[in-house]
């Protein structure tokens, strides 16, 4: 329930629109009741001065069925015109709302979640918030006011007639929305679950369709998605049924509750208390006045479900990021030396710390290299420097200033990342470049793409420059898009350029041109470079060797060979007693 | 096929449910019918003859048992008719995503995964609202009005003949109002499967968009997306809520028309209609019971406004199942003959050619062989046709020229699935499925024990970082697998091949990203794999190749040298040109 609480926060902004809402579905509600109230007692009147030979006003009363039906027509169309803008556009402002969380999560804490879970946190599950807004708060209220409007009336013939009445709209009212939200707890919170299991297993077996064909395993795929669908209908048809017995059960409370007014109300015509055209206009009025229940059970059912999702929505906000934004404006360095100082940092959940006691000083200007097997403690350190993880003791400093007073934007702004491990998106060739640099002019993007090695490709292509790489950069063959990748990166253009196996996966002839652009282009920069290769690196300044998270060797190029030999020795002598 | 025939025809899907909820609402309307005529019965004897409570008090207790009955077989409607959408939805999901899977990753890698998400999703959630809602209704207009007719004529044929002529303009009005809403529909649909697929495209790239300092930049644009959605919506149901409204105008108007005329008799007033046509005399009795009949005649037609609403949300997302299952495997006729080489297997390509796209051949007219039990390495710069080939042989892309024998036999008419089985292959960039690392090991072969998930994993180079890790084989990995670095993301991959134990292994840069050792040890494990079997191995860096028993250098999409490295290197061809750029990195693998 103390989701309930937050969700209202977030709903306060709308407070003057659902105040409108409210009292147009209020006003509609009642201009219903009062249509058919009268209409029965309209008709019964005629009837019995027609009987009994008197003359009748009728033009007032048909005034009334008249106007009430007019405003009935319209109050309904705009009652659900205001209240469906309203919520869609919470909806939205929600979905800005939640990314804006989400954005400074990446990619440290957002690790263990799947792209097809958090793809349903921000689509599926904010949608159904919708419930709370259009199904339950606004219907909450009218039934409330007029249940309160429904007895005074009912007071105004018999006490016993406004018990009779309000009972059997509590019951209906309260009593049923009740019962429903307990029994749709359960199912609505797997169903939530289910949803995203249902994405993801759907990303997975879309983008990983290739393995699991080749694989075999597309056959177990279908059957893991066809059980998940299965599930989720089963929790929907239990949910459904619950709903169609509500359903039944609000008709029968309208129901009983006229069979009961009869059993009052006949006595008191026969003793002449009550009309009887009044009789006609009571009965039809009771079977009216359930349309103000009517929608909470099943509101109250799907409850279940929008606490599911706003409880995921939350898990999610509710993340603090792995490193803290500082509260101070960034520093604005004048230098760009970075230095490591007694750097030490586990990842959560890990008993070994991935690096310790990493010292480096990279003076502005020059280039050091970091060297180690796969799994050394490489990728930890652009991950600390790039601010995705803060340092467990020890500090990072860049100009001299530790990287954790600058906000972490403002930090990435001056480093340029290397590496093919970037993420192509579903757009134009230029337009996943320009995402480095927004306002670069063509010759920009193209002396980026030449150094790169990949312009040339790109200028043959018919749609050149506009040519869509498809999701991920499918429609581009593996060097080609890590080609684009790097020439992304470098139209950056920041002081700080870190390379991270930045020629992977490139035939011989492009990796050396690229290498040779590269090194026109570090000129004046502080370059940091990560490899896992210790060859050809006679044109760094500095070699740092790393061994399971700690320094093997820090020197000149000639430290390498002998730091590599003793690392590696413990492997060999297990490869060859095997 | 259109949509709405394509949405007949998967009618029988439905079963029985859909008949039974169409009797369940007939008989609830013909219930109704006798309530009200139970209800004016005791309100007409009360009011008019002066009746107490023991003179109506057995037409109450029967009005207690119709209610009853009502309330059952609401309940027992409201269940079949989810029933039977249910079935239609979990039948046609499963279709859909199976013919995805025959469409194979050629098809997928034009279609935008977020999209696909949502067609499987919540486009076969919107056919709920055709088949539970939209058809029942559909056949309930055609009954219960006349069901209604039938009762009110003998009592007043004037109020019938009002309930008769005003019934069509209900949806005469609906389709006028909405003609234009088909197409609103389906713009709404763009943008959910727009807005979802770039919600998908920014989760999985927001570490980059950090990287470039565009993650702020793309609030914007997920504000104006999600607003474009909200606005497509929004002209959706201002459509649903004009026809719901002009259905109840017209609804009101009908009733109110029926009750003067009902009521002016009933005073004794003049009914404003020429003298020659013979009012029917009327009494309370007749009059109420017409009344309280008035909206349920209507109730139907108002109903089947309000689906026609969700028949065409329905009608939107059919249109997006249709897509992909109107769309052709790539292979049209799919070969049906079992493998019948046995192991190690020997292929061929003969004169093949290839093209993406009409007048551009990837591939122009290949000749090679990969004899039995041998390994070839295929070399070449970036997009020679490489990946090509292999996508050709795994049955991915079919040859627009030429043919490929596997043994004797053309893979044209082997059975693709056992042609698979007998392939293992690791990709450029190995993906990780939600799962435990074991699981995923397994893939191939999910019955394996866990000692040869194991042994897999030791020969290919994984098992130590994997035991490292507190869960061990446990451990669950995410999509990009969350946590590895590249080196043992291929690692694992590699186990995987090896755990499959296939006679032709196909290695796409399989020891990339791997540093020098973890590099030497795999290869030491490639080599135990190539022992029996027959191996392809893909590759850029041109130190892995030099074991091969035979390279065949692909430029352009010829074959344009093959041999064996000594061979090649001598030549002064590309293979040696080749050579002379990797420079000092050649002698890498040596030094190792």
């Amino acid at each position: 329930m103390n989701e309930l609480r937050r969700l209202w926060q977030l709903f306060r902004p709308y407070r003057v629109w659902m105040l409108v809402g409210t009292l147009a579905a209020i006003l509609t509600l009642l201009a219903n009741v009062t249509l058919i109230a009268a209409a029965g007692w309209f008709l019964t009147a005629m009837a019995a001065a027609g009987a009994a030979g008197v003359a009748m006003n009728y033009f007032t009363p048909a005034a009334l069925i008249r106007g009430s039906a007019m405003i009935r027509t319209a109050g309904r169309y705009g009652e659900r015109l205001v209240n469906h803008e309203a919520t869609f556009r919470l909806i939205a402002s929600l979905r800005v709302w939640f990314y804006q969380h989400l954005e400074p999560l990446a990619p440290a804490r957002l690790q263990q979640y799947h792209s097809g879970d958090l793809l349903s946190r921000i689509r599926a599950d904010i949608d159904a918030l919708d419930n709370l807004y259009v199904r339950v708060l606004v219907p909450v209220a009218v039934a409330n006011v007029s249940i309160v409007l429904f007895t005074i009336f009912l007071l105004f013939y018999h006490p016993l007639l406004a018990l009779s009445g309000l009972t059997f709209l509590v019951l209906a009212g309260v009593g049923l929305p009740i019962w429903s939200q307990a029994r749709g707890l359960v199912p609505g919170r797997r169903i939530a679950e289910d949803e995203a299991a249902l994405r993801t297993a759907v990303i997975d077996g879309v983008q990983g369709l290739a393995e699991l064909t080749l694989y075999g395993a597309a056959e177990r795929q279908a059957q893991h998605i066809d059980s998940l669908s299965r599930r989720l209908i089963a929790d929907q048809t239990r949910l459904s049924s619950d709903h169609g017995l509500t359903q039944a059960a609000v008709g029968l409370c309208a129901s009983l509750s006229l069979w009961v007014l009869l059993w009052i109300a006949i006595p008191l015509v026969d003793d002449g208390r009550l009309m009887p055209p009044q009789l006609a206009m009571l009965a039809l009025f009771t079977l009216a006045s359930f349309e103000a229940v009517a929608p909470l059970p099943q509101a109250f059912q799907m409850l279940g479900r929008t606490l599911a999702a706003a409880h995921r929505l939350f898990a999610i906000v509710d993340t603090e990021p792995a490193v803290a934004e500082p509260s101070t404006p960034s520093p604005r360095p004048e230098r760009f030396d970075i230095e490591f100082a007694d750097v030490r940092f586990s990842y959560p959940d890990t008993p070994r710390p991935a690096v310790s006691g990493i010292r480096l000083q990279v003076p502005q200007g020059t280039r050091a290299a970091v060297i180690g097997a796969t799994g050394s403690g490489k990728s930890t350190l652009f991950n600390l420097l790039l601010r995705f993880w803060a340092p467990d003791s020890g500090s990072i400093r860049v100009g001299g200033h530790d990287i954790l007073d600058f906000h972490g934007d403002d930090l990435r702004r001056h480093i340029a990342v290397v590496s093919q491990h970037t993420h192509l998106f579903d757009a134009t060739i230029r337009e996943n470049l320009l995402i480095a640099n927004p306002d670069a002019p063509q010759a920009a993007i193209e002396a980026a793409c030449r150094v790169a090695q990949i312009h040339d490709f790109i200028a043959e292509l018919p749609e050149g420059y506009d040519t869509w790489v498809g999701e991920t950069g499918v429609r581009l063959s593996g060097g080609q898009g890590r080609r684009i990748a790097v020439a992304r990166a470098l139209l950056k253009d920041a002081p700080i350029l870190l390379l991270d196996e930045p020629t992977e996966g490139l035939d011989a002839a492009t990796e050396r041109d690229l290498m040779q652009a590269l090194d026109t282009l570090m000129v004046g920069r502080t370059v940091l470079l990560i490899t896992h290769r210790p060859a050809g690196l006679d044109w760094v300044d500095q070699v740092l060797v790393l061994d399971q998270g700690r320094e093997l060797a820090r020197g000149d190029v000639s430290v390498v060979p002998q730091a590599m030999q003793a690392a590696l020795l413990p492997l060999r002598a297990e490869a060859e007693t095997r | 096929m259109s949509v709405n025939a394509w949405l007949k025809s998967q009618r029988p899907l439905a079963g029985k449910a859909l008949l039974l909820t169409v009797w369940l609402n007939t008989a609830n309307g013909l219930l109704a019918i006798n309530q009200a005529w139970a209800l004016a019965v005791v309100l007409d004897a009360v009011i008019f003859k002066d009746a107490d409570l023991s003179e109506v008090h057995h037409w109450l207790w029967g009005l207690l048992a119709l209610f009853g009955t009502r309330a059952l077989i609401v309940w027992l409607a409201e269940r079949s008719a989810f029933q039977a959408a249910a079935s239609v939805r979990a039948t046609l999901r499963d279709q859909v995503h199976r013919h995805l899977q025959r469409l194979g990753p050629t098809y997928l890698s034009g279609q935008r995964s977020g999209a696909l998400v949502e067609t499987l999703t919540k486009g076969i959630d919107d056919l709920e609202g055709y088949y539970a809602r939209f058809v029942p209704a559909m056949t309930l207009v055609m009954i219960l009005p006349l069901a209604i007719l039938t009762a009110v004529m003998p009592m007043d044929w004037l109020a019938g003949l009002v309930l008769l002529f005003t019934a069509p303009l209900i949806p005469l009005f609906m389709i006028l109002i909405g003609s234009g809403a088909q197409a609103r529909n389906q713009r709404q649909w763009k943008q959910l499967a727009r807005m979802s697929a770039h919600f998908l495209d920014v989760i999985q790239g927001l570490t980059t968009l950090k990287l470039f300092g565009a993650s702020r930049r793309e609030v914007a644009v997920i504000a104006r997306i999600s607003d474009d959605y909200r606005h497509s919506t929004m002209q959706v149901l201002r459509v649903a809520f004009l026809s719901s409204a002009v259905l109840e105008f017209f609804a009101s108007v009908g009733i109110a028309i029926v009750a003067v005329l009902i009521g002016f008799r009933l005073y004794g007033l003049a009914v404003p209609v020429p003298a020659w046509i013979p009012i029917p005399e009327i009494t309370y009795l007749q009059g109420l019971f017409v009344l309280m009949l008035a909206p349920e005649f209507y109730a139907p037609l108002r109903n089947l406004g309000t689906q026609y609403h969700a028949r065409m949300g329905a009608v939107a997302a059919a249109e997006q199942l249709i897509q992909v299952l109107d769309a052709e495997p790539t292979r049209i006729d799919p070969g049906t003959e079992p493998l019948a080489a046995a192991r190690p297997l020997g292929v061929r390509f003969e004169d093949v050619h290839f093209s993406y796209e009409p007048g551009r051949e990837a591939l122009q007219g290949l000749n090679f062989d990969i004899p039995p039990g041998q390994r070839i390495a295929l070399v070449g710069t970036s997009g020679a046709g490489k990946t090509t080939v292999v996508n050709l042989l795994l049955g991915f892309l079919v040859p627009t020229g030429g043919r490929i024998l596997i043994g004797e036999q053309a893979l044209a008419g082997i059975d693709l699935e056992d042609w698979r089985r007998h392939l293992a292959w690791v990709p450029q960039q190995p993906r990780l499925f939600q799962g435990s690392i074991a699981d995923n090991i397994r893939l191939g072969r999910p019955e394996a024990e866990p000692d040869a998930v194991r042994e897999a994993a030791r020969r290919a180079r994984a098992a130590e970082f994997i035991d490292a890790l507190p869960l061990g084989y446990d451990s669950p990995v995410g999509e990009r697998g969350a946590g590895l670095s590249g080196g043992q993301i291929q690692r694992i991959a590699l186990a995987r091949a090896f755990l499959r134990d296939a006679p032709l292994v196909i290695l796409d840069e399989a020891t990339a990203n791997l540093d020098p050792e973890s590099e030497r040890l795999v290869q030491e494990g490639i080599d135990e794999l190539a022992l029996d079997r027959t191996l392809l191995v893909i590759a850029h860096r041109l130190n892995t190749v030099r074991r091969a028993d035979r390279i065949l250098v692909l430029d352009q999409g010829r074959i344009v040298e093959q041999g064996t490295h000594d061979e090649l290197a001598g030549t002064g061809g590309l293979y040696a040109r080749m050579i002379a750029a990797h420079g000092p990195r050649a002698h890498e693998g040596e030094q190792a």
